[in-house]
C-alpha cells in the first residue's frame, strides 16, 4: 500500500532518511517509528513527518518539500517513490531498481553508481549527477536518470553503463573518466569527455571540445590520452 | 632569539631572528614581519559585546555547541597541531562537522589526491634536484615572498646550484610579478587549464597531431616547446596554485596535472605540489586524517566520520542552511565565504577563537581571544610540503592557547553531553 | 595489584610449554608471588584458558606521513565503521585504519606493541604526533638510512667514526629505535628515474655500492652496540628472480656476530622471494632463502604475508612504487625527501584467482613455515602484505597443515606448479606461534622485557579462551583462528584494557626511544652535518625531536 510522508515542520538541519518503497510495506505505526537522523540526534519518522496509507502499491509519496531530505531512495530495489516537491542530496544513491520521480528538483550526487532503475526529475538537479562516489571506480553503471530542467557540473563521471538525459542544460566536465553508457544533452554544456574511453555523449546545443579527440565519420572520437573511444557527437 | 619559525604563510621559513627587547624579527619577508609586530588583539573573552572571563565565556560557548543539532566548527589553518586535535576530538563528540579553511582553497587538490594519487617531494628536494619548476596558477612573489629563495626560483642547491642552472616558467591568466621572474610565461585564457594540460599529455605521448593550433589562447607551438621542457627536464617540479584549484575545473584540473605527472615519469622525474596558503593548513587536514580518516568536510552527526565535500563542507553546509550553531577557530569566514554562507552564519549562534579581531568577531556570539602560536605559544605546524616543525614561544602572555580553550570546552561539552 | 589464576602458560623465552600457572603483577610489571598481597589482588580466573605475553609486531606500517596519505587517497578505505563513538573513540578503517582504530584492533587481539617500520628522519616529529595518537599499545620507529647522502658519505669517505656518530645522532634528533634500510641506494637512483639492480651496481653520483652501505651500516650499528640489529629491506622487491639478491644480501651477516641477536633482520622477506626471470615464469625463491637462511645463526627475518583481500602498498622504496603504479594502473603517491629518502603509495589488492597473488600468499607461509622457528616472525607487513588483524589467520594455517590444504583448493592452481607449499608437512606447534608472535620479535628487537612472562617482564599479556592441552591445534584450525582474533583478555602493562573481546579501558603506551649518542664521538659528524644543512629546507636547530614533545616517552640508553 502506499505511503504518504508529509513533512510537519520546516527542519532546522538537514535531515537524513533511506526512505524506500519498503517503507508501504509496513503498518502506518511502524512507517512512524522508523528512525531517521535529526543532525546528531536519532529520531521517529513520525516526530518529524505526517504519515498516512492510500492505495495499495509499493509506493511512497512524498508530499511537500523535501529539499531539506538527504538520502531519499538510496539503495532500493523496487517500487516508486514520487517525490512532490524538490529532494536532498544523494537521492537514489547505489540504487538497484524501481522508480524516482521529483516533481522539484534534485540537489547533489543524485543517483549516485546506480545500477538500475529510473530516476526522473521534473525541475533542475544538481552537480555530480550519476557519478562515482568518492574514491571509487566505477559511476552509474545500468538505469536511467531523465533530467526536464538543467543539470550542474560533473554529471556522469566514470560513467560506466545505462543513460542520462538532460532536457535543458547542463554544466562543465561532462562525462569525465566515462567507459560505457549514454548521455544525452538537449541543451548546452561545458566541457565533455575529459579522458574518455568509451560511451557515447550527444549534444544539440553548444558544447566545448577537448583538444584530444579526432574528428571520424562517427563524430568526434577519444579521449587519445587513454586511447580511448568514446564518441562526441551534435544531434 | 635564533631559529625562529614564522607563522604566516605555507612556506614556514624557520631562520628568524627575533629581538626580544625590541620584539622585531630579522630575515622574514614583509607578511612574516607584519605578524611579528605589534598587533591589534582582542582584549578580552565576550559574549554579547560584554568582557566576561575565560571560564564564563567557555561555559556558555560548551553550552551552545551541546545544545546544537549539528554545529560547525570550522577555521584550523592557523594554529597548531595540538589545537587541532582538540578541535577534531570535539567535533566527533558533538556529532557535529569538522571542516578547515582548506575547503575554500586547496581542498580540490585533495579529491584529486582520491583520484590519482600525489606524486610529490619535500621543498629541500625540489631546491636540491629541480632544474625545471612550473608554476602553475600560483603567484609565489607576492603570496610566498620568500620561497622563491627558500625553495624553488633562484635557491642554492647541492645538485642545482643556483638560478641559472633552473629554469622557471610561469604559466597564468595574467602576468604576475612571479611571471616577469620567470624564464618563460605561458598567458592562458581563464578556465582553459584542463584543456591545456590535456593537450600537453597529448604532445608528450606522441599524439601532437590531434591538438589543434590553439588551446586555452596558448598557440600550439609553444605548447611543444613548454612540453619538450618539460620531457628534456633531468627533476622537473609543477607547483601550483589557487588559479588551478578555484577556478573553472577545480579538481578536475589538478587531476589532469597529476596524470601528466604520471607520464612524465615514464621518462625522466616530475613532481608536483600545491603551493599552500596558511602555515598550518596542512595539519589542519594531516591532524583529522590520522584521527578520524578524513582531511576536511567531515561529518560526525551518525557518531562516526563520513566525507562529503559536496555536503559537509563550511560552504555547503551554510548555503544549505545545515547547521544551528558555529564554532569558527584562527578563521575569517564572514570576510572569504559567499554572501549566501554568511548569511546564514548570521542567523546561528557563532563561537570565536582568535588573537585578533575580525569581521567575523562582529557577528560573533561568544568571543574568547586565544595566544599566537609562533610568538606566545609552542606547538606543532605542517609546512605547505608536510614537514613538521615545531613553532616557538619567544614571548610571555596572559591570553589562553587555543588547545587549552578547546579542551575547556571539550571537557565541559563532556559533562553537558554525559 | 593483578592475579592471574590457574592460566595454562605457554612463555617459549622461559620454556613453559603450556603449564598450569598463576601469574602476578605489580606496579605494571610481572612479579614473584610474595610480592603480592594476594587479598588486595583483582583476581583473572584463567582456569583452562592460554595465557601468554601480548603480541609484538615488529614491523608495520602504523604511524607518520605515508599511512597519512594512504588515507587521503582513500577515502574508501575509510568507509567501513568499526566503533561509533562513546565511551571509546569512533574508529573507522578497512585495512587503513585510523589511529584510534590501530590501537584498538591490536588491543583486540592480544598485541600490546607494534613498531613503526620506516620514519624519514626529518618528518620524524609526524610520525611521533602519530603514535601519540595510538591508544593501546607501547610503539616505537625506526628511521630509514640506506639512501642519505650524509651515509653515502661517510662510507665514502670510510670514515667509520663518522658513520658511528651519524647513526647515534640522527636516530637520538628522530627519537627512533634503530636502523632501517630500504633499498639502499635505489631510491637515490630513482631520484633521476633510475633504481639499482644489484649489490655491486654504483649509486649514481656517489661512489658507493648497496653492499657498501649494507655491509657499513651493519658495522655501524653493531659498534655502536644498539637493541636492534640493522633492519633490511633488501634491493629489487617485487621483481622476479630477486631472491638471490635477498640471499646474497642476507650472506653480508657472515664476520659479524652478537651474543644476544641477529646482526641482520631481513624485513617482509616473502616481496624478495621471487624465482624465475619475469611475472610470466615466476617462482617460488622461499626453500633456498629458508636453507641459507636456516644454516646462518645471526639473521633473522619476517614473512610480510599477504592476505586476500584489500591493501595498500607503501614503503620507502619509491621506484618499486612508481612500477607498481605502471604494472597495475593504480593510484600513485610519491614523497621524494630532501637529500635523504622516498616513498610511495599504491593501493592493491590480493585476489585468490590471481597467479601472481597466489604465488605471493603461498611463498609467504613457505617462509612462514620452512624457516627454523626461531628465525622467522610473523608479519603481513601491514598495510603491504593486507590487514594486522588476519595474523590469527597465519597462525593458523602455520599449525594445520588440513587448513592450509582447504585454503589451497580455493586458490589458482598456479601456485601447485610454483612452489612447494603443498609438499609442506611441517605443522609449527603452539608454542612456535606463540614465539613468533612474541619472544621472538621481542629478541629481534633487543626489548627485554617485552613477548615473554618471566619475573620483571611488562605485565603485557593475553588470555586466550582456547586451552592448549585440550586443543589439537592441526584439526581445530578454525578454533583457533577465532580464538586468537579475539582475547579473552588483553592486559597493557597490569591494566586490563580488553574483556571478552570488548575495550573497556583506554589507556595510551611508551613510545621507546634509543640513545647511543654516548657511544659515538658526535662532534665527528658534526661538521659534515652542518655543511650539509645549508642544503636542507630546515635549520639545523629545528630538525628532529625533543623528548618533552612526546606523550610518553621511553629512552633506552646504550652504554
Amino acid at each position: 500500500m502506499a505511503v504518504v510522508i508529509k513533512p510537519k515542520k520546516f527542519f532546522e538541519v538537514c535531515v537524513e532518511a533511506e526512505l524506500t518503497p519498503e517503507l508501504a510495506l509496513r503498518s502506518v505505526d511502524e512507517v512512524k517509528k522508523f528512525k531517521v537522523y535529526y543532525g546528531n540526534k536519532v529520531v521517529e519518522l513520525g516526530e518529524l513527518f505526517e504519515v498516512a496509507k492510500q492505495g495499495d502499491e509499493k509506493k511512497l509519496i512524498l508530499d511537500g518539500d523535501f529539499s531539506r531530505v538527504k538520502w531519499i531512495g538510496a539503495r532500493m530495489v523496487d517500487g516508486e517513490i514520487v517525490v512532490k516537491g524538490s529532494v536532498g542530496a544523494n537521492c537514489g544513491a547505489f540504487m538497484r531498481g524501481g522508480k524516482i520521480t521529483i516533481e522539484g528538483n534534485a540537489d547533489d550526487w543524485l543517483g549516485i553508481e546506480m545500477a538500475g532503475g529510473e530516476i526522473i526529475v521534473k525541475g533542475n538537479a544538481g552537480n555530480l549527477v550519476g557519478c562515482a562516489y568518492y574514491g571509487d571506480a566505477v559511476g552509474m553503471t545500468a538505469g536511467k536518470i531523465v533530467i526536464e530542467g538543467n543539470a550542474g557540473n560533473y554529471v556522469g563521471e566514470k560513467m560506466n553503463g545505462g543513460e542520462i538525459v538532460i532536457k535543458g542544460n547542463a554544466g562543465d566536465f561532462i562525462g569525465t573518466e566515462m567507459r560505457a553508457g549514454v548521455i544525452e544533452i538537449h541543451g548546452s554544456c561545458g566541457f565533455v569527455g575529459g579522458d574518455m574511453r568509451g560511451g557515447e555523449i550527444r549534444i544539440k546545443g553548444s558544447f566545448e571540445l577537448l583538444p584530444t579527440f579526432k574528428k571520424t565519420e562517427k563524430g568526434w572520437v577519444g579521449d587519445v590520452n587513454v586511447k580511448g573511444e568514446g564518441v562526441i557527437k551534435t544531434f | 632569539m635564533e631559529d625562529v619559525i614564522c607563522t604566516f604563510c605555507g612556506s614556514v621559513c624557520d631562520d628568524g631572528e627575533f629581538d626580544t627587547e625590541k620584539k622585531k624579527v630579522k630575515k622574514f619577508c614583509r607578511l612574516g614581519s607584519s605578524k611579528f609586530a605589534e598587533k591589534q588583539r582582542i582584549k578580552a573573552p565576550m559574549i554579547d559585546g560584554k568582557e566576561v572571563s575565560y571560564e564564563t565565556a567557555i561555559e556558555k560557548a560548551a553550552e551552545i555547541l551541546a545544545n546544537a543539532k549539528k554545529p560547525l566548527l570550522y577555521g584550523w589553518a592557523s594554529t597548531a597541531n595540538e589545537a587541532i586535535r582538540v578541535g577534531v576530538l570535539l567535533a566527533e563528540k558533538l556529532g557535529g562537522v569538522y571542516d578547515q579553511c582548506a575547503s575554500v582553497c586547496h581542498a580540490p587538490g585533495t579529491l584529486a589526491v582520491i583520484e590519482e594519487g600525489l606524486p610529490g617531494a619535500t621543498l629541500g628536494s625540489i631546491k636540491n634536484r629541480a632544474d625545471v619548476v612550473i608554476f602553475w596558477g600560483a603567484n609565489p612573489a607576492e603570496a610566498h615572498p620568500r620561497h622563491g629563495l627558500r625553495y624553488s626560483i633562484s635557491a642554492k642547491g647541492l645538485l642545482v646550484k643556483d638560478r641559472k642552472q633552473r629554469k622557471v616558467v610561469v604559466v597564468d591568466v595574467r602576468p604576475t610579478k612571479t611571471a616577469k621572474m620567470a624564464d618563460m610565461f605561458v598567458q592562458i585564457k581563464p578556465g582553459y587549464d584542463y584543456a591545456i594540460i590535456s593537450a600537453l599529455r597529448a604532445i608528450i605521448s606522441g599524439n601532437a597531431e590531434v591538438v589543434p593550433s590553439e588551446v586555452g589562447g596558448v598557440a600550439k607551438e609553444k605548447l611543444i616547446e613548454l612540453a619538450e621542457i618539460m620531457k628534456k627536464a633531468k627533476y622537473g617540479a609543477i607547483l601550483y596554485g589557487l588559479g588551478v584549484t578555484q577556478s573553472r575545473g577545480r579538481d578536475r584540473n589538478v587531476e589532469n596535472a597529476i596524470k601528466l605527472i604520471q607520464l612524465l615519469n615514464r621518462t625522466t622525474r616530475w613532481v608536483i605540489w600545491p603551493m599552500r596558503g596558511h602555515y598550518n593548513v596542512v595539519g589542519a587536514g594531516e591532524v583529522p586524517a590520522w584521527e578520524v580518516g578524513y582531511q576536511y568536510a567531515i561529518d560526525f552527526s551518525r557518531g562516526y566520520p563520513r566525507f562529503s565535500p559536496a555536503e559537509f563542507s563550511a560552504v555547503e553546509v551554510l548555503k544549505r542552511k545545515d547547521c544551528d550553531a558555529a564554532l569558527i577557530v584562527a578563521s575569517d569566514p564572514v570576510a572569504h565565504f559567499p554572501k549566501i554562507a554568511v548569511k546564514h552564519l548570521k542567523q546561528i549562534p557563532v563561537i570565536q577563537i582568535d588573537p585578533y579581531p575580525n569581521m567575523t568577531t562582529l557577528l560573533a556570539k561568544v568571543v574568547i581571544p586565544s595566544a599566537v602560536y609562533g610568538i606566545e605559544a609552542e606547538g606543532t605546524a605542517y609546512r605547505m610540503d608536510c614537514i613538521p616543525l615545531r613553532v616557538k614561544k619567544i614571548i610571555e602572555t596572559s591570553y589562553w592557547t587555543d588547545e587549552k580553550i578547546l579542551e575547556e570546552i571539550l571537557k565541559r561539552v563532556e559533562k553537558l553531553k554525559g | 595489584m593483578l592475579w592471574i589464576r590457574n592460566g595454562i602458560v605457554v612463555d617459549p623465552k622461559n620454556k613453559i610449554n603450556a603449564e598450569k600457572m598463576d601469574i602476578f603483577i605489580k606496579n605494571g610489571k610481572i612479579v614473584e608471588e610474595n610480592e603480592v598481597k594476594k587479598e588486595e589482588c583483582k583476581v583473572i580466573d584463567a582456569s583452562g584458558k592460554l595465557v601468554v605475553a601480548g603480541g609484538v609486531d615488529m614491523h608495520a606500517h602504523i604511524a607518520g606521513s605515508k599511512i597519512n596519505t594512504g588515507r587521503t587517497m582513500r577515502p574508501e578505505e575509510m568507509r567501513v565503521v568499526r566503533n561509533i563513538a562513546g565511551k571509546f573513540r569512533a574508529t573507522v578503517g578497512r585495512v587503513l585504519l585510523t589511529a584510534p582504530a590501530i590501537g584498538y584492533e591490536y588491543a583486540k587481539m592480544g598485541y600490546t606493541t607494534s613498531f613503526e617500520a620506516a620514519q624519514p628522519p626529518i618528518g620524524a616529529l609526524h610520525t611521533h604526533e602519530e603514535l601519540d595518537a595510538i591508544p593501546m599499545i607501547d610503539k616505537a620507529a625506526l628511521p630509514v638510512f640506506g639512501n642519505w647522502h650524509l651515509v653515502f658519505k661517510c662510507i665514502e669517505e670510510k670514515n667509520m667514526e663518522k658513520l658511528k656518530a651519524l647513526v647515534a645522532w640522527a636516530i637520538e634528533r628522530s627519537k627512533g629505535f634503530g636502523v632501517k634500510v630500504v633499498n639502499p641506494g635505489g631510491v637515490e637512483a630513482w631520484m633521476y628515474g633510475g633504481n639499482v639492480k644489484s649489490l655491486d651496481d654504483q649509486v649514481p653520483g656517489f661512489n658507493v655500492t648497496p653492499r657498501e652501505i649494507i655491509t657499513w651500516l651493519i658495522k655501524a650499528n653493531e659498534e655502536l652496540g644498539l637493541p636492534h640489529s640493522v633492519h633490511l629491506h633488501c634491493n629489487n622487491l617485487g621483481v622476479p628472480g630477486n631472491y638471490q639478491t635477498t640471499i646474497e644480501s642476507i650472506k653480508l651477516a657472515k664476520g659479524f656476530s652478537n651474543a644476544k641477536r641477529q646482526v641482520l633482520h631481513v624485513t617482509h622477506v616473502q616481496f624478495n622471494a621471487y624465482a624465475g626471470s619475469s611475472w610470466r615464469d615466476a617462482g617460488s625463491g622461499a626453500a633456498e632463502i629458508a636453507k641459507v637462511v636456516n644454516s646462518m645463526d645471526n639473521v633473522t627475518i619476517d614473512m610480510g604475508q599477504p592476505i586476500f583481500g584489500h591493501a595498500t602498498a607503501m614503503t620507502g622504496d619509491a621506484p618499486f612504487q612508481f612500477s607498481l603504479h605502471k604494472l597495475i594502473g593504480a593510484r600513485w603517491s610519491n614523497k621524494d625527501t630532501e637529500v635523504e629518502t622516498g616513498a610511495g603509495i599504491v593501493p592493491i589488492g590480493y585476489l585468490p584467482n590471481n597467479p601472481v597473488h597466489a604465488l605471493q600468499w603461498a611463498i609467504g607461509l613457505e617462509l612462514g613455515l620452512l624457516v627454523d622457528s626461531n628465525k622467522v616472525a610473523l608479519t603481513t607487513d601491514y598495510p603491504n602484505g593486507g590487514p594486522f588483524t588476519e595474523y590469527p589467520y597465519v597462525m593458523a594455517m602455520l599449525m594445520s597443515k588440513k587448513m592450509r590444504e582447504g585454503e589451497l583448493s580455493k586458490v589458482n592452481a598456479y601456485v601447485q606448479k610454483a612452489t612447494g607449499l603443498a609438499s609442506i608437512d611441517v605443522e609449527k606447534t603452539l608454542y612456535e606461534v606463540i614465539h613468533m608472535t612474541r619472544s621472538l620479535p621481542a629478541k629481534i628487537l633487543g626489548l627485554e622485557n617485552k613477548g615473554h612472562l618471566g619475573i620483571g617482564a611488562d605485565a603485557d599479556i593475553a588470555i586466550y579462551n582456547l586451552n592448549p592441552l585440550e586443543t589439537d591445534t592441526s584439526k581445530e584450525f578454525e578454533k583457533v583462528y577465532k580464538m586468537f582474533k579475539s582475547a579473552e583478555y588483553t592486559i597493557k602493562g597490569g591494566e586490563i584494557i580488553v574483556k571478552g573481546g570488548e575495550l573497556v579501558k583506554e589507556v595510551y603506551g611508551r613510545t621507546f626511544w634509543v640513545d647511543a649518542t654516548k657511544k659515538a664521538d658526535i662532534q665527528a659528524v658534526m661538521p659534515d652535518i652542518r655543511e650539509y644543512f645549508n642544503y636542507y629546507s630546515v635549520q639545523l636547530g629545528n630538525y628532529g625531536v625533543e623528548e618533552r614533545w612526546i606523550k610518553k616517552p621511553a629512552r633506552i640508553e646504550v652504554v
